[in-house]
């Protein structure tokens, strides 16, 4: 079974937020419709993290914040050897944090 | 509104506390306040409120209602007491609310303590709970800390403003030096400029963090506490020394996830925070004197000095690599040598930076004092930017 | 002492090795830290560094020191084969000491690492040359490693990605091993692994007389009494 990400589309004027709101930013109603976020993204900007929290056994992760089509800047990790500002990447939904008894799932972008 | 002045500071030694519990330490720096300020610590002392700022009492030393463990513990019941937390900003948050009590006629004394005890977690724990001001869902479940939006920051600033790797060095060396003439500072040794950037063995003795952040341009990991008392500016004559003026408090939030600031390079909580305390001071960014600025990555201060209005937008790590920002300079930036080397127990830093803006205002900062010094700015950066608040202290006329 | 047929039996065989080069580190203090080899007579001196530590319980001083000194004797009394020694000294001033023996010409096992000036990841760069010394110098296809403290296991088997053997049971106790093969060095040495050579005449004079250090950060009031 595949996750997925979603932005979530104010009803009253069309803004779309991600991650979720309580309250629209623009129009400051509270309704909200959910529209899968996916596609290919540009990157903004990354770092490589080598001092990692608890729990994660890796000597380092990418991390970036990439741009949809739709105009929606998202914080995600990133599986790319080669990392650039500018470049393309498509965006895949994965496992960004094993727990104990569930994983979690989110953005985890791979080059094209 | 009644006028709010310090009459008392007190400040432990940053670095591991091995002095005793947590609770020993918040009164370690709060007697030193109260006997700065002539205060006897028994019948009489006229202390109304206390508030103490701190972050991880509850998470990492698994003490919550702190506040009212140390009223009873320095005999200051039954004054009013709460506990402040606003992560790395909650020092800052503590005195905005003690000056407020007062201000508003409820109280006319109050304690402000600030204080961490970080270092009886590992390192990858602390870096865990430091991480816990990120939003849940979209930042901290994916492994996400204040480093790596650091990094990512100063990956787009070095992009747009032409920030080298070196500048970031030249800045932490400054604040090293700095801390030299600081008893109270964590870290008393002083690295190479040289050996740390531009040596051969530099890319392994000083290794990538969060790229392209590296380990010397990063805050060590500390235990401290820090206290200042306030009083009612038109009820200091009971006090040893004269009032050090609040002149004005300013404070603004931005957006909790990081990716959807605005304009990614900009800090603009820092720069409303610090023009709502101007315009509170009728102040302007040519009157300070001395400030210090929240340095818990060494592009922090770089850029606060410009939004703060210092420098020009794009300008501040120039100011620095001419030397403007030290002791001496044309604005002495973290005279108590920042965050990087006074050290970073997050509930005391927006209270450790007044102290040190109070010490500078009084001519005490021997070794390091910045020649009559009548103005200063402080600000503490809660969050990665997401809520700050910057504090004007003044020097009265004699 | 004499060395009859009895003490010749109880003595293992030596595999002449060559010596580790020695080189210099400059720390972010801009300090210089020469890293040599020591020879086998050098050791009692060098255990003097070592044994104010085996009472600290903190950070895991005490089991890595008294292990420490425990083999560096073995390697004074003949009793364990192929070992060496190398230590780090800053203006003569012992500041780290690694250890480590050949178990054939491709197999290195990794013995401890102990850092005695805290603060300038002196024990990340003295395991570094440890692995430089097996890897680069001995020519040897892999090292098996374990840890006994959770920071050990942070610097080398995350930070290097060891490969995890399990059936592999390590000399220190046996726990499943570690190992650093010559392909994950390759990959982490530019990162991790760095140094000068040759070492100038003056700065290879100060590393002759290794001297004990006077105070121990990890021991608060502790002071070095003269003999």
């Amino acid at each position: 079974m595949s996750e997925k990400m979603y932005a979530y589309k104010c009803t009253v004027c069309g803004e779309l937020h991600h991650p979720k709101h309580y309250v629209c930013r623009k129009c400051g109603a509270r309704t909200f419709e959910e529209i899968e976020l996916g596609g290919e993204v540009t990157l903004l900007t990354y770092t490589r993290v080598y001092n990692l929290p608890e729990g994660y056994m890796k000597p380092y992760i990418a991390f970036g914040i990439v741009k949809f089509e739709n105009g929606l800047t998202v914080s995600g990790q990133i599986e790319s050897e080669n990392l650039e500002i500018g470049m393309k990447l498509k965006t895949n939904v994965g496992v960004i944090k094993e727990g104990i008894g569930k994983d979690y799932y989110g953005f985890v972008f791979k080059p094209l | 509104m009644r006028q709010v002045g310090i009459v008392g500071v007190g400040h432990t030694k940053f670095g591991k506390w091995s002095g005793g519990t947590f609770t020993d330490m918040l009164s370690l720096a709060a007697v030193q306040a109260l006997d700065d300020a002539g205060v006897k610590t028994g019948e009489g002392h006229g202390i109304d409120q206390v508030f103490v700022a701190s972050m991880g009492s509850g998470i990492i030393n698994r003490q919550s209602g702190i506040a009212s463990a140390l009223v009873d513990t320095l005999n200051l019941r039954p004054a009013m007491a709460e506990t402040i937390e606003n992560g790395p900003a909650s020092g800052a948050s503590a005195i905005k609310l003690g000056y407020m009590a007062i201000a508003s006629g409820m109280c006319d004394s109050v304690l402000i303590v600030g204080g961490e005890m970080m270092r009886v977690v590992s390192g990858w724990e602390g870096t865990d709970f430091v991480a816990t001001m990120l939003h849940p869902e979209a930042e901290y479940n994916y492994g996400l800390t204040l480093p790596a939006f650091a990094g990512m920051f100063t990956k787009l600033c070095m992009e747009k403003y032409g920030i080298t790797e070196k500048d970031l060095s030249v800045v932490s060396v400054k604040n090293h030096e700095h801390a030299v003439h600081n008893p109270v500072a964590h870290i008393h040794v002083v690295p190479n400029l040289y050996a740390i950037s531009e040596d051969e063995d530099a890319h392994v003795i000083n290794p990538y963090v969060a790229e392209p952040l590296r380990m010397y341009h990063v805050c060590p990991v500390s235990d401290g506490a820090a206290a200042v008392l306030l009083c009612a500016m038109d009820k200091a004559d009971r006090f040893k020394k004269k009032p050090v003026k609040i002149a004005g408090i300013g404070q603004a939030t931005d957006t909790h996830a990081v990716a959807e600031r605005e304009v990614p390079t900009d800090l603009l909580a820092v720069r409303l925070a610090a023009q709502r305390a101007y315009k509170m001071a009728g102040l302007t960014p040519k009157d300070m004197d001395v400030a210090e600025l929240h340095d818990a990555f060494q592009i922090l201060e770089v850029v606060e000095s410009e939004e703060v209005g210092f420098f020009e937008r794009g300008q501040g790590h120039i100011a620095a690599r001419n030397g403007e920002t030290k002791v001496g300079g044309k604005m002495p930036i973290n005279t108590s040598g920042g965050l990087k080397a006074k050290g970073h127990p997050l509930g005391a830093t927006g209270v450790s930076q007044v102290v040190e803006i109070v010490k500078q205002l009084r001519g005490e900062a021997t070794g390091r004092q910045v020649e009559g010094a009548k103005a200063g700015l402080a600000v503490n950066f809660g969050g990665f930017g997401n809520n700050v608040v910057a504090t004007i202290l003044t020097k009265e006329a004699e | 002492m004499i060395v009859d047929k009895m003490e010749q039996s109880l003595r293992p065989v030596e595999t002449p090795l060559p010596e580790y080069p020695t080189k210099y580190i400059t720390l972010a203090t801009g300090e210089k830290m020469v890293i040599r080899q020591i020879t086998r007579d050098e050791v009692p001196h060098i255990l003097e560094a070592v044994k104010p530590l085996m009472t600290v319980e903190k950070d895991f001083y005490d089991i890595v020191a008294s292990r420490m000194y425990s083999e560096l004797l073995g390697y004074y009394r003949y009793r364990v084969k192929d070992e060496y020694c190398l230590i780090g000294t800053i203006d003569g001033v012992i500041v780290g000491i690694v250890n480590g023996r050949t178990v054939d010409d491709k197999v290195g096992m990794s013995y401890h690492t102990m850092t005695l000036k805290q603060g300038l990841r002196i024990g990340a760069q003295l395991f570094a040359a440890k692995m430089e010394y097996h890897l680069d110098y001995l020519n040897q296809e892999e090292v098996w490693i374990v840890a006994e403290s959770p920071n050990g296991f942070k610097r080398w088997m995350i930070e290097y990605e060891l490969e995890s053997r399990p059936e592999i049971w390590h000399e220190l106790g046996g726990v499943p091993t570690y190992v650093l093969t010559k392909a994950l060095w390759e990959k982490h040495k530019a990162s991790k692994c760095t140094g000068r050579r040759p070492v100038k005449e003056e700065l290879l004079k100060t590393s002759e007389n290794p001297i004990l250090p006077e105070t121990y950060a990890q021991i608060p009031g502790y002071k070095r009494c003269a003999k």
